[in-house]
């Protein structure tokens, strides 16, 4: 928040403040945190009142091999979605032309595109019927090996979909970057990639931050694509939650890894916080 | 050659983006029953299939429903939040400004099980009301920080100006303020509108039969029985969405900053 200006011209009254916020407050407090302690509750109560739910989860191997193996798909795709975003948004970011246009454009179209029609995409390209398996068969290389309903799909397909987020994150803060800086550079002698990595990538250093924060609390509890795309044998957090309600109607325990997945996220996110102030995160 | 290779990595990143959407308009086209690609044959019939198919019609205009309520809403919410918070201040400023982020903070799933375990005994689980709400305080926080920022950028100037001539508060804010913000507003609304079309998670679980959209539907067709409408809807909504970004890119020019 910037420092308060215009004083004097509408009343510094806080009851007029109150006012104005309390029908977004109340909103999210009644219709969003309360809701949020009730799965807190319910993952202490159902089907009686015991932590149980905690300690199973906590000791049962299974269990902790589904959070090793979230944290470690969401760090992938959170470097992959990085390896690609940052040239895309660089090239957006340091040109005027038409090319940049088009690149925004295309970042544009798939960010406002519904993440079940992306996932749905995937689930063609990567089928036994799809164009890979049919590119095998054409060149005679014999079946193709199973991708669809495996880890590699349930990545590749998530890295895709959050792909625009770390791209639009990173576009914000280098769109920020003053061109005449790298030219300063460059006429001081530095070699282009010189000027890049002494001037440029520092400065882009806060989108890189935003990005990865971005993408890797998006993925930690991302729901429908590693349901669609991936397999029970190497399951994230929501595909666990998401089989205990199903397949199990176990609403409490899913409630206590939902607490344990949302305790992650406040965790990674208060850190955050702490260093750049969480309204930044969203550009 | 060298000065090339971030725009040949910048090219790929972008054909990965965009690419594997386009394998959706061919599949929509196709004669096959399942995912097959190439396509053995090509026809309109599963277009003819959606526009007489009561189930994806329904849930079509249960979108549109829910994303305009959610967007009025969210609006009407977030639009006086963002004055309160840029232009007074108040006490426990600071924890409010937290506490308005928090819904996009918490993962999907979590949101969507406390929904339904609270809209349940109250008898919204499954309905248009029930969907408007969930979704409406899921958008608020976007909407608040869209807006926000345009009137971080609006120059008080213009107000002050305006009231020296003898304009009275309302006037002016009617006049001056609103017109200047519309653009901020316009996307704050845009985006409550297609956060709540796109959103799939809330909705597979409190938005049941009657209140289903089309996220949800898709998502379950998909897990269920591969219906080959999913590509038919696909595409449509792939094809509007691009018609959109289109749109926006001729009407208004590049804005100056973001």
């Amino acid at each position: 928040m910037p420092a308060f200006r215009g004083a004097g011209l509408i009343s510094r009254d806080s009851l007029t403040a109150w006012l104005l916020v309390a029908p977004a407050v109340v909103c999210v407090v009644v219709l969003f945190i309360v809701p949020i302690g009730y799965v807190l509750l319910l993952s202490v109560t159902d089907p009686t009142v015991s932590l149980d739910h905690y300690r199973r989860f906590f000791t049962v191997p299974l269990y902790a091999n589904v959070m090793v193996n979230t944290f470690r798909t969401s760090l992938i795709v959170t470097l992959a979605c990085l390896a690609l975003g940052y040239p895309l948004a660089y090239v957006m970011a340091r040109r005027d032309d038409a090319l940049a246009v088009i690149l925004l454009a295309a970042v544009g179209l798939s960010f406002w595109t519904g993440f079940v029609v992306r996932t749905y995409a995937w689930l063609i390209i990567l089928g036994n019927k799809g164009p890979v398996a049919a590119t095998y068969a054409f060149a005679g290389w014999g079946s193709p090996p199973q991708l669809l309903f495996t880890s590699f799909s349930s990545t590749l397909g998530m890295t895709h979909v959050l792909l625009p987020y770390m791209v639009l994150a990173l576009y914000g803060v280098m769109r920020k970057i003053d061109p005449s800086y790298m030219r300063a550079a460059e006429s001081l002698g530095a070699r282009p990639f010189g000027a890049f990595r002494l001037v440029f990538l520092p400065l882009s250093l806060a989108g890189v931050v935003n990005g990865c924060v971005l993408v890797f609390t998006m993925c930690l509890g991302f729901y429908v694509t590693p349901i669609l795309l991936g397999t029970p044998k190497d399951m994230m957090i929501s595909q666990l939650i998401s089989q205990q309600i199903e397949d199990l109607l176990a609403w409490g325990f899913a409630s206590a890894i939902a607490v344990v997945l949302l305790a992650c996220t406040l965790v990674l996110l208060g850190i955050y916080n702490r260093f750049a102030g969480l309204d930044r995160l969203w550009g | 050659m060298v000065r090339y290779v971030p725009l040949v990595l910048a090219l790929l990143a972008a054909i990965f983006l965009v690419a594997p959407m386009a394998i959706i308009v061919p599949m929509s086209f196709s004669k096959a029953i399942s995912f097959e690609f190439p396509p053995p044959g090509y026809w309109t019939g599963y277009y003819a299939q959606y526009f007489s198919s009561h189930s994806w019609l329904e849930a079509t205009a249960n979108s549109f429903i829910i994303a305009s309520g959610s967007m009025a809403l969210t609006l009407i919410a977030a639009l006086p939040a963002a004055f309160g918070f840029v232009r007074h201040r108040f006490y426990g400023k600071s924890v409010l400004n937290l506490v308005m982020l928090v819904p996009i903070i918490v993962p999907a799933v979590v949101s969507a099980l406390g929904y339904y375990s609270f809209l349940s005994p109250l008898r919204l689980v499954g309905t248009h009301a029930g969907m408007i709400l969930a979704h409406s305080v899921l958008s608020i926080p976007v909407a608040f920080l869209v807006i926000t920022a345009a009137l971080k950028g609006f120059d008080r100037n213009l107000e002050r100006a305006a009231m020296s001539a003898g304009a009275g508060p309302l006037r002016t804010f009617l006049w001056v303020t609103m017109p200047v913000l519309r653009p901020g507003i316009l996307i704050g609304a845009l985006f409550a509108f297609l956060h709540s079309f796109n959103e799939a998670v809330v909705a597979i679980f409190i938005a049941g039969r009657d209140a289903s959209t089309l996220p949800k539907k898709m998502f379950e067709s998909i897990r269920l029985e591969s219906d080959p409408v999913i590509a038919v809807v696909s595409t449509l909504l792939t094809g509007a969405v691009l018609l959109g970004v289109l749109l926006s890119l001729f009407v208004r020019k590049r804005p100056a900053s973001r």
